[in-house]
């Protein structure tokens, strides 16, 4: 589960990191090259730089500058979490040293947004990012927690069929959506396929950014109309739930 | 609120010191996210009959009555004449009054099976401790109840999802409504194990069209009660006295072992009962049973006016006649407009919903636009007639009803 929700929710992340945060394009500098991470008889995915900007793909297969291999998933998470020893094994690619020390930066710089370090947090430009990141992550989540987070499934399946949009007034890009069906459960950060059955939106950064700390009484917002639920309610309130599940895998 | 017009200034400046104040603002099924924030009023100042009015001064002809507890209309006369004449001589003594006798008497011989009857305050009070009497009488543990239904906020069963442990519902297990084969399943499972099953009279969940029972549907689950020694408890919180005065159960056709009110037991004074059979009073004097207020006279001396006028005037049978005129003209001018709309659960709690509305925004924009021209119409929540509500209230509910759907229907939603 884990290795799905770094794979699917959290690297997929890089890309809005690279849009937004000055320090991460710096890490990155004028790089094209692609790099893929791959888990032994498991997963994997593939993220592509190209001057300044970073593409997020879950097909690892097609040839990457670098190719990354983990032996297990266990040691997938432990790389994403921080953990020095779990240094993967590049099994192509691995004289690009320099390639390899800016991705381990970017990652380092990721995990410190989205765990909300004191020292991202200090500044408004790192609250935006670790709000917009949380909610992307959170919204992206949703497929992993579906398709392997026995509560989560438990909690879908009460749930009405239908498509659900979270956003933030105001921020450009930041709208994640979840489609639950009765056979697929998809998750999309862009514009949503169709018209979403329910519309999540945070008034303001401030709210999103308390509701993502888990500090904002959400119910009072939505009676002051700081944050608006548009459509399918019941579809909201279980997600809601299912995205709290997140916090279980990746609360620091 | 968001609402454009100002129309709801006050309710907004109240809301806003709430939110400093109260969690959520406003709690519970009062909530506004529960029901069209910004074209729902957040605060109400006074009733009378079937109207209220907001603390903006908005006037409403009230479909929600409290939630269920205004049976016979807000500020009854007798009713209220009776409560006051309680209160005169005391509010909270030490003991109970000889109304509480009285009352209990009169509830007994209502309720054909009952041998016993107690009192709390709420709903809740008595659901949860139905589940334990269920628990003591038959020495197990598992208590069955339909997926989606409320039955108060027990951690056993209640629809919110905060501070719940897992073993809050080790023991509780849901079936689907009408799905006697999902119920026999449980049975099977659990054969020898089960407490009690506990169930609403129909099935009204939030969000969704009410569901009657299908045919052999309550009197399967009976049989099968009685068969295995389970206990069978009828949650009438909801629908009790307004679809019989005797108990929901008379209507179709079964008895149940407890039977639990509230709401409209005292036409909107703080009080609930549970009824049960002789063979559980043994278990029901195991069960401990009190609380701050729970032999305050007033609330009891109001029920028994609320009861004696729900008897001389037969409200069942009335409410009854006003639903399906009510319903029949919903969906006449529903159909004027092009639109199918579908009248779900008994008349005297109806909830009409639209047959082609899976994300419910066209449920939500009726409601809201009728409740702007001044009939509070709930969108997700089934609605409550009382007997204060007279043709003529019906008729001009209609009248707001047609404007909202020609609206509706200009913007072609």
């Amino acid at each position: 589960m884990l290795c799905r929700l770094y794979l699917d929710a959290v690297l997929p992340c890089l890309t809005d990191l690279a849009d937004q945060d000055p320090s991460a394009r710096a890490i990155m500098g004028d790089a094209r090259a692609s790099i893929a991470l791959r888990v032994l008889g498991g997963p994997g995915a593939r993220v592509t730089f190209d001057q300044g900007r970073i593409a997020w793909s879950n097909a690892p297969a097609s040839r990457a500058s670098v190719t990354l291999l983990f032996f297990s998933r266990a040691h997938l998470n432990a790389f994403f979490a921080g953990v020095a020893w779990a240094v993967p094994l590049p099994i192509w690619g691995g004289w690009r040293v320099g390639l390899l020390a800016r991705f381990t930066k970017l990652a380092a710089r990721l995990e410190a947004v989205l765990n909300g370090h004191t020292q991202v947090l200090a500044s408004e430009q790192g609250r935006r990012l670790y709000t917009r990141l949380s909610l992307i992550a959170a919204g992206l989540g949703l497929a992993p927690l579906a398709a392997g987070d026995a509560q989560a499934i438990g909690t879908l399946r009460t749930l009405p069929p239908g498509l659900a949009a979270f956003r933030i007034e105001g921020e450009a890009n930041s709208t994640v959506w979840f489609d639950l069906a009765a056979d697929t459960q998809v998750s999309g950060w862009s514009d949503p396929p169709r018209r979403p059955d329910v519309c999540i939106v945070f008034g303001s950064l401030r709210l999103a950014y308390a509701a993502m700390r888990d500090e904002a009484d959400t119910m009072a917002a939505i009676g002051a109309g700081e944050m608006t639920i548009d459509g399918l309610i019941p579809l909201a309130d279980g997600l809601n739930v299912v995205m709290e599940r997140l916090r279980t895998y990746l609360q620091p | 609120m968001n609402s454009s017009d100002n129309r709801f200034k006050r309710s907004q400046e109240l809301f806003a010191r709430a939110a400093q104040v109260i969690p959520w603002g406003i709690y519970g099924h009062a909530s506004p996210v529960a029901s069209l924030p910004g074209a729902f009023p957040y605060y109400a100042e006074r009733g009378k009959g079937c109207q209220y009015w907001d603390v903006d001064g908005n006037e409403y002809i009230d479909y929600l009555c409290g939630y269920g507890p205004m049976i016979l209309g807000h500020q009854h006369p007798e009713v209220e004449e009776a409560a006051a004449r309680q209160q005169r001589d005391a509010l909270c003594l030490n003991h109970p009054g000889p109304v509480m006798v009285e009352l209990a008497e009169r509830l007994v011989s209502l309720i054909e099976f009952a041998a016993w009857a107690v009192f709390g305050k709420n709903g809740s009070d008595m659901t949860a401790w139905s589940m334990q009497v269920a628990r003591e009488h038959t020495k197990r543990r598992k208590i069955l109840k339909v997926a989606d239904a409320y039955h108060g906020i027990s951690p056993a069963w209640t629809p919110g999802h905060g501070g719940l442990i897992e073993e809050d519902r080790a023991h509780i297990h849901d079936f689907t409504w009408n799905d006697l084969e999902s119920f026999d399943a449980l049975l099977q499972r659990h054969r020898g194990d089960i407490a009690g099953v506990i169930m609403t009279p129909f099935h009204h969940p939030a969000f969704k069209a009410s569901q009657m029972p299908a045919p052999g549907f309550w009197t399967h689950i009976e049989a099968a009660c009685r068969k295995e020694g389970i206990v069978l408890i009828l949650d009438d919180i909801r629908a009790g006295f307004r679809l019989n005065l005797r108990g929901s159960h008379k209507v179709f056709g079964f008895e149940p072992d407890l039977i639990c009110f509230c709401k409209a037991i005292a036409n909107g004074h703080a009080l609930s009962a549970t009824l049960g059979r002789k063979e559980l009073r043994v278990a029901a004097s195991k069960v401990f049973l009190t609380g701050s207020y729970w032999n305050s006279a007033p609330a009891m001396a109001a029920s028994l006016a609320c009861l004696e006028v729900m008897q001389r005037e037969d409200t069942a049978a009335l409410l009854r006649r006003s639903g399906e005129y009510f319903m029949s003209g919903l969906i006449d001018v529903a159909k004027k407009h092009g639109y199918t709309l579908s009248a779900s659960g008994p008349p005297a709690l109806p909830f009409p919903t639209f047959d082609t509305d899976p994300d419910l925004r066209r449920q939500q924009r009726f409601c809201g636009e009728v409740t702007r021209r001044g009939a509070l119409f709930h969108p997700h929540h089934n609605w409550f007639l009382s007997s204060a509500h007279q043709p003529a209230h019906i008729q001009a509910t209609l009248a707001m009803a047609d404007e909202a759907l020609a609206l509706m229907k200009s913007e072609g939603l």
